[in-house]
């Protein structure tokens, strides 16, 4: 159960086991099929398994241009409580290979995508694999505000084919996301010193990967004569945004892959909670700023990650609580921060995962239909509730 | 007074809290998914992949189960702590095969404290009144008795030296500087002991042997044995008070003066000498050309390739992290400082090393697991004692990745880590010559002293402490 079983150039997939690291998977593309790169996540560490990516639902480098993490999923094989063995999609014939998700009629697979193994254990997937061109870089625009950032690249994003089609990952953020990473009492909090060091109070990176310079050239370009534009005719704050310089060593420490960067936020305190949600992208600049300002109000810093998903069709937002988890009284600051913008979320339509289910089960109280059909198919999977609840709120 | 394990615990209950599992504590080089290497190696222990990120806990290749890899115990000491799972031989029997070796620590970035952690776990095991497994107690009985865990009588202690007609130095009350031998330099790997004291001798130390040396106490602080340590340290800062710099052969107990005696002893008392390792000078006498080698027809073209020592290597350099950590005013601005310091104390024996392939003609090639990110040898944190099975098919797996780069001599700088080595080298038939660096010179005559070394040499800080001062704003 840790096996690379297949990477199928022609058909562009692989198929792993569960104890697959999304490192070894991408360590052993990059020399057996250099030209090919697996839709690993960006920040979940490469210790973490490309299956439990999967199942979790996760982010991916991919995410930003070709969809939800869960698209990159051809098909699995799952084992169900009941004793059941089950190929979803193409799959499901013995004779067929995992080309096609959605081979049967209606689609199992989107059914264990996002269970967090409550619905099965999952033994195999196939994956998606994509092009893993030589020419990238990044590019890094900075503004004084959410609502710059989700506009501009609202702006690129629309492009779809030309410039984001080749603008693989977007994602960005504010600048406690930098202080954050450090000890709290380790580092200066005024937002004077990180000015200093070049970042913007809030910023997008464009990654752009690309089979020629000239290819390369021609996004990159585009973004930057997009954002000049933007910030001539547009801009809610047009003396902010100014592109970021990066030297050569910033460029490939954001280019590396995978890596360990959502790791150190315990660093702050003594604890952290990535706190995940999905918007349309045009909102996604009003749950930062009321996200934010609730994390102040429960004394936490500011911390917010943003990424598009599928060119900016979705935006998957991810607060980060730093606190100190050794202290009871932190742990129910972070559950009233939570259920007071989960509250307030929810009534704007906004969709929250990575929960506590205890918070969650708001989401499930406001789509109760839905509810009731997820509880059935888990009581046909799993008739005696054996597998593990994850952090859902399912029985 | 002294803390006890739980209340040590309880201090890094931050530590322990930090741990979001992911797993990144598994691996070297847990970063670099794509490092190149030199691939697939077929040794006496199986397959491994020496590209990219490589199992690299002990415990858990050993093991395999969730509670034996890093991220396992630190639930554990975590549950501990929240009165979730107490104490009990299971409990023990889990915490205890770890060698401490560090590797989880060095790859967290987090900054997890984890040999502290796991150390302090078993204390509080051994409080709570979970007894000691049988080979932990018997090490325990002995050094009680015999003031050395081998239960070699005292009067044998220093015999190396009066075989190796080093007599003269045994007590010797002129001298500010002391060599410390340690246990298993003085009952087992003597060759240590005469190479490291030859070698003083030949540079013009003049320096002390300490009868009343015992053990230094580190197999005791690593398995929890805390209060047996801590009689042992008593001893030891008695006999050692006289002397301004001690210098060691055994990284075990380098660290175990350097940085555990401060820890367990009393908030207003400091070690009364300066501690360093016998490379150390040896390193910076060949940087300051006042020494180099003699070339040498037999050595000439063996592949040579060093361990680090856990103990000498990751403990020291987490220690020195935490230390520039804890005296930074802004982590952001001295991170790379603390890395720079870090890469540089790895330096101190491939000073030695390079020295030696320049002069002597070694060809010296580095393993794929360095440094940081180095494989253990498997004898440390009482598992040697406890586990030696598993201790020496731990050893075994560092002797297939020297296999692997074709080594001809193993080399190391602690008579624990020669010992385990040594033993699984002859017991899977790896070989190799395993020896330390330092008995490697004295054993082929390779000193070739250019200017003798001044009384103020051999007295100079270790660079350790340079590295640790403030780092500036």
């Amino acid at each position: 159960m840790k096996r690379i079983i297949e990477i199928d150039e022609e058909n562009r997939f692989a198929i792993v086991e569960p104890g697959v690291t999304i490192g070894e998977l991408w360590a052993y593309m990059h020399k057996n099929t250099p030209e090919w790169a697996p839709p690993i996540p960006d920040g979940a560490p490469p210790a973490s398994t490309v299956m439990g990516d999967a199942i979790d639902r996760g982010f991916s480098l991919y995410t930003s241009s070709v969809g939800p993490q869960g698209d990159n999923f051809m098909g699995a094989e799952v084992v169900f409580a009941n004793g059941d063995v089950l190929r979803t999609g193409s799959w499901a014939l013995p004779t067929a290979k995992p080309f096609y998700k959605y081979g049967l009629g209606p689609d199992i697979w989107s059914l264990l995508m996002g269970s967090q193994g409550t619905m099965g254990v999952i033994t195999k997937v196939a994956v998606k694999i994509y092009p893993h061109p030589e020419f990238k870089t990044i590019v890094v625009w900075g503004m004084s505000n959410p609502y710059d950032m989700q506009n501009l690249t609202l702006e690129i994003q629309k492009q779809e084919f030309g410039i984001a089609h080749n603008t693989v990952m977007v994602q960005g953020g504010n600048y406690p996301l930098v202080m954050t990473r450090w000890p709290k009492d380790k580092v200066p909090h005024d937002y004077k010193f990180f000015e200093e060091m070049g970042f913007s109070q809030w910023w997008m990176n464009f990654e752009c990967w690309a089979q020629t310079q000239e290819e390369l050239d021609y996004v990159t370009n585009r973004i930057d004569k997009m954002a000049k534009d933007y910030k001539a005719n547009r801009a809610k704050d047009p003396d902010s945004i100014k592109a970021q310089e990066l030297h050569p060593k910033q460029i490939a420490s954001r280019l590396k892959k995978p890596n360990k960067i959502a790791v150190p936020y315990g660093l702050w305190d003594a604890g952290f909670l990535f706190i995940t949600w999905y918007t349309p992208w045009p909102e996604c600049a009003h749950f930062c700023e009321i996200y934010c300002n609730a994390m102040e109000k429960y004394g936490f810093p500011p911390t917010m990650w943003v990424a598009s998903i599928e060119r900016g069709r979705q935006a998957i937002c991810m607060p980060i609580i730093c606190f100190d988890s050794t202290k009871k009284e932190e742990l129910e600051r972070v559950q009233e921060l939570n259920r007071e913008t989960t509250e307030y979320g929810l009534k704007q339509g906004w969709l929250n995962y990575r929960p506590d289910p205890y918070i969650h089960i708001q989401a499930y109280y406001q789509a109760g239909m839905y509810w009731k059909y997820l509880r059935a198919f888990k009581k046909l999977v799993d008739p005696n509730m054996i597998m593990h609840p994850g952090r859902l709120a399912l029985p | 007074m002294a803390k006890t394990g739980m209340e040590r615990l309880e201090e890094l209950k931050k530590d322990i809290y930090k741990c979001i599992h992911c797993k990144a504590c598994k691996f070297a080089y847990s970063n670099e998914p794509d490092r190149e290497g030199i691939g697939e190696f077929s040794g006496k222990q199986g397959k491994v992949l020496y590209e990219g990120m490589v199992d690299a806990c002990p415990a858990g290749i050993e093991y395999g189960w969730e509670a034996f890899w890093n991220a396992g115990k630190m639930w554990i000491a975590r549950s501990i702590l929240s009165g979730d799972l107490e104490f009990s031989e299971e409990v023990r029997d889990v915490i205890l095969p770890c060698i401490t070796c560090g590797q989880c620590s060095a790859q967290c970035e987090n900054k997890i404290r984890t040999v502290d952690i796991i150390e302090s776990l078993r204390a509080a095991c051994i409080e709570s009144g979970i007894p000691m497994i049988d080979k932990h107690e018997l090490v325990d009985k002995l050094v009680k008795e015999r003031n050395n865990p081998y239960g070699g009588a005292a009067a044998e202690r220093l015999k190396w030296a009066k075989d190796a007609g080093l007599e003269k130095f045994i007590n010797n009350k002129d001298a500010k500087i002391a060599y410390y031998v340690g246990c298993t330099a003085s009952y087992r790997q003597v060759e240590v002991a005469i190479a490291t004291a030859k070698l003083f001798e030949q540079l013009g130390m003049n320096f002390t042997l300490v009868a009343d040396e015992v053990c230094c106490g580190s197999p005791f602080f690593r398995i929890g044995a805390v209060d047996t340590a801590q009689g042992l340290m008593r001893k030891n800062l008695e006999a050692f008070k006289n002397v301004k710099m001690v210098y060691f052969s055994c990284a075990g107990c380098y660290r175990t003066f350097t940085i555990d005696y401060p820890k367990w002893m009393a908030a207003d008392e400091k070690l009364p000498f300066k501690t360093q390792h016998a490379f150390e000078l040896v390193a910076r006498l060949v940087q300051q050309g006042k020494i180099k080698f003699k070339p040498n027809k037999e050595l000439k073209g063996k592949v040579v390739t060093y361990h680090d020592p856990c103990h000498t290597g990751r403990h020291f350099a987490i220690d020195m992290e935490q230390e520039m950590i804890e005296k930074s005013n802004n982590l952001m601005m001295d991170s790379r400082k603390i890395k720079n310091a870090i890469d540089a104390w790895y330096e101190v024996p491939r000073v030695i090393l390079r020295k030696l392939e320049e002069d002597v003609g070694i060809k010296f090639k580095e393993m794929y697991r360095i440094k940081l990110d180095s494989m253990c040898c498997g004898a440390g944190g009482g598992v040697r004692a406890g586990y030696p099975e598993f201790s020496l098919r731990t050893a075994s797996l560092r002797c297939d990745e020297a296999n692997a780069i074709g080594a001809d001599i193993l080399t190391t700088e602690c008579p624990f880590c020669w010992r385990n080595l040594y033993d699984a080298n002859e017991m899977y038939n790896h070989g190799m010559v395993v020896m330390g660096v330092l008995q490697m010179i004295t054993e082929y005559n390779l000193l070739d002293i250019l200017e003798k070394p001044k009384e103020g040499d051999f007295v100079t800080p270790s660079i350790r402490e340079s590295m640790e001062e403030k780092p500036k704003k």
